[in-house]
């Protein structure tokens, strides 16, 4: 009778009795008050990691490269920071990063409201559905796969130019220059987006929305004045990832501009791998980190700090 | 175009209004219509339809079939922020974006009032709410009170031609809850609007309405004012859900207009009704806790008609009365509720105690036993 019963609580239930007695062994009784303390280890080894590799490359880049050996100098100077930021090379490098950032964010931003919006407030659940598969199906495929589907695409040869050549169109450039950069970060960009807007959107509520509505505002004048409003930690949260991950992107500019449009990335990596100047390429690291950090206090200090944030209070 | 409008047409008018999602009636056929002025409440348990009656007038939804008129004009393809009303809801739905007072201007804004008028509407219906002083607060800075308050007033500001209450009370504590029941009287007094409330609080029914509506799966079961409908409820669902009522089945043994004799498990018992009976049918009696006499012995049901003995199952302590659970014999496992406002608190009856109990003829309703639906007139 007694094991009757005991055979129809959950079978997870015994899994976990067994896991207990286990964790007895690996975590005594005396050890439990600093249990809490467990939970930090992830954010150690991000913060460590994070931390020691920078401290390595702020040190690198205060070396100058000696052209006689191709090792780093012994003395500190910041030869390597006056010659990226006299540089007129480097110097658009970092300026075409900071407007594509700006370019994507909005674009993205732009086409991920709405499909944000449709898919929170889709009331049929097969269209969700479609919508969240939609957005996860990218995932799956990477960056490198996506860039070159553009270029089947949009290359001379793409599917764009050979229906141009049916119509008796001459053949465009439709690649390797800034916009197909744009436009594919803009496509690689978008599901993150929409991950970070969703919830914003599912804070604010219906009936805020019908509220508005018979309070005498139509569709439009509600978005503007209440939907968008309310979605401002959605938003912030989204352009803090969109733009740093642009700022810092390597692939699309790689492949899509075909090196007419690097980006800062892009400059880092010829300066450790083709000019072997890896005090030059540590401190164009430096000043893609103090530029992506830069950003992103004014944003939190102007707009909070969104679905980011750390407090509770922000809504 | 000049509308007619003079004290008898009414302000809402439903007519043959239903409403399926799919295979669910949520509503079905509703009629009624409401006078300018007047306070309708229509109430029923949760899933009962009323939430989306609600939202058919206010225009979130649109009737499957049927017509819904304001001020006479039917108002189908006209959207929520053309029509003239304002809508509390259940969640209040106060822009936290914006202040108080904001929350207050925002129809105002919307609805395109003269800038130099808004502030000073603003005061008033502040005023009015009894918020006075509070139009910079943030909404988050708000007890849930004063944040229903600028939900009323934000509802009001626009001198809508209708005021819709989505049960805002329902989430408050019982205190304050009531203190909001007698505040939303006081307000819709002072300013005359008509008003459509929603809720499944009876009391908030009774204290709050000129008039209300009973709902029951999707149908309406009665129209009355609070004194008709809890002193003559029109069908079994009704009288129960309205009180605490006792239901005792049985079959017609005689069935002389007005006054039923029926057959229960071991007794006749004698019953008032409205509708004629045929002999055998299955009959359900409604009693009132209230009507019925709670005593030791048989003297103490003189002057009564139906006099049953029975054994105290439960007694509950109300504070300002007892509630008794009797079974009696006669009944057979029908629980009979009987309320004992006892001033002098010297006869409590305890549980297992004998006692009898009796009430008279008039104050026993006969319903039929099926489920009711009620097309109103």
């Amino acid at each position: 009778m007694a094991s009757n019963s005991s055979s129809k609580l959950p079978r997870r239930w015994h899994l976990f009795d067994i896991a207990e007695r286990n964790a007895a062994a690996l975590w005594p009784k005396t050890m439990h008050r600093y249990s809490g303390y467990l939970l930090l280890v992830p954010a150690i080894l991000l913060v460590f990691v994070l931390v020691l590799g920078l401290v390595y490359i702020g040190g690198y880049s205060l070396h100058e490269l000696d052209l006689a050996t191709y090792r780093l100098k012994e003395t500190f100077s910041l030869t390597n920071y006056s010659a990226a930021l006299t540089s007129t090379t480097y110097q658009s490098v970092v300026l075409r990063s900071i407007g594509a950032s700006i370019l994507v964010t909005f674009f993205t931003l732009l086409l991920a409201f709405p499909y944000a919006y449709l898919m929170v407030r889709a009331r049929q659940a097969a269209t969700k559905k479609f919508l969240l598969i939609s957005l996860f199906l990218p995932f799956f495929i990477g960056q490198i796969v996506r860039a070159y589907g553009w270029l089947i695409i949009l290359g001379q040869e793409g599917l764009i130019n050979t229906l141009f050549a049916g119509l008796g169109l001459p053949a465009m450039d439709l690649i390797y220059n800034y916009p197909a950069v744009i436009l594919g970060l803009v496509q690689y960009m978008l599901p993150f987006a929409v991950l970070l807007l969703a919830p914003a959107i599912t804070a604010i509520g219906r009936d805020v929305e019908l509220a508005s509505e018979s309070l005498g505002a139509n569709w439009m004048r509600t978005f503007l004045h209440v939907v968008l409003p309310m979605a401002k930690p959605g938003l912030v949260g989204s352009s803090v990832v969109v733009f740093t991950l642009t700022l810092t992107d390597f692939a699309m500019p790689e492949i899509l501009g075909g090196g007419t449009t690097d980006f800062i990335a892009n400059a880092i990596y010829d300066g450790f791998f083709q000019l072997s100047n890896s005090g030059l390429g540590s401190a164009l690291a430096m000043i893609l980190v103090t530029l992506g950090t830069a950003f992103v206090v004014i944003l939190f200090f102007l707009a909070g700090t969104g679905t980011l944030g750390f407090n509770g209070r922000e809504q | 175009m000049i509308k007619p409008v003079t004290q008898t047409s009414p302000l809402v008018e439903l007519s043959n209004v239903s409403k399926r999602f799919g295979k669910v009636t949520a509503v079905d056929n509703a009629n009624f219509s409401l006078s300018q002025g007047s306070v309708l409440t229509i109430l029923g348990p949760s899933g009962c339809g009323k939430t989306t009656l609600l939202r058919m007038i206010a225009g979130f939804e649109s009737p499957t079939t049927g017509n819904i008129r304001i001020n006479g004009q039917p108002v189908q393809a006209v959207p929520p922020y053309k029509r003239s009303i304002g809508m509390v809801f259940q969640n209040l739905a106060l822009f936290p974006h914006m202040t108080a007072g904001e929350n207050i201007a925002y129809p105002l804004k919307m609805r395109r009032f003269s800038p130099q008028d808004i502030p000073g509407l603003v005061e008033r219906y502040l005023d009015i709410v009894r918020l006075s002083g509070m139009g910079e607060r943030r909404i988050q800075q708000l007890s849930g009170g004063q944040q229903q308050r600028v939900a009323i007033a934000r509802a009001l500001s626009f001198n809508p031609d209708l005021l819709l209450l989505d049960e805002p009370l329902s989430a408050l504590d019982k205190k304050l809850r009531e203190e909001m029941q007698l505040e939303f009287r006081r307000i819709q007094q002072q300013l005359g609007v008509t008003t459509i409330n929603v809720t499944h609080d009876q009391r908030e029914a009774l204290v709050m309405s000129d008039e209300i509506i009973v709902m029951s799966e999707g149908a309406i079961q009665q129209i009355a004012d609070p004194v008709s409908l809890y002193r003559q409820p029109s069908n079994r669902f009704v009288a129960s859900f309205i009180g605490l009522t006792s239901l005792i089945r049985g079959t017609v043994e005689d069935a002389r207009e007005g006054k039923i004799t029926f057959r229960t498990t071991h007794t006749t018992l004698q019953g008032q009704a409205s509708e004629r009976f045929r002999f055998g049918e299955t009959v359900e009696g409604a009693i009132r806790a209230e009507q019925v006499r709670i005593s030791t012995d048989i003297k103490g049901a003189e002057g009564m008609d139906n006099i049953l003995d029975g054994v105290v199952e439960q007694q509950i302590f109300e504070g300002d009365r007892m509630v008794y659970q009797i079974s009696c014999p006669a009944l057979g496992t029908a629980p009979l509720f009987v309320f004992d406002h006892d001033p002098s608190h010297h006869t409590p009856h305890a549980q297992g105690d004998r006692v009898v109990v009796s009430w008279k003829v008039r104050d026993l309703l006969v319903y039929p036993c099926q489920k009711y639906r009620v097309s109103n007139p």
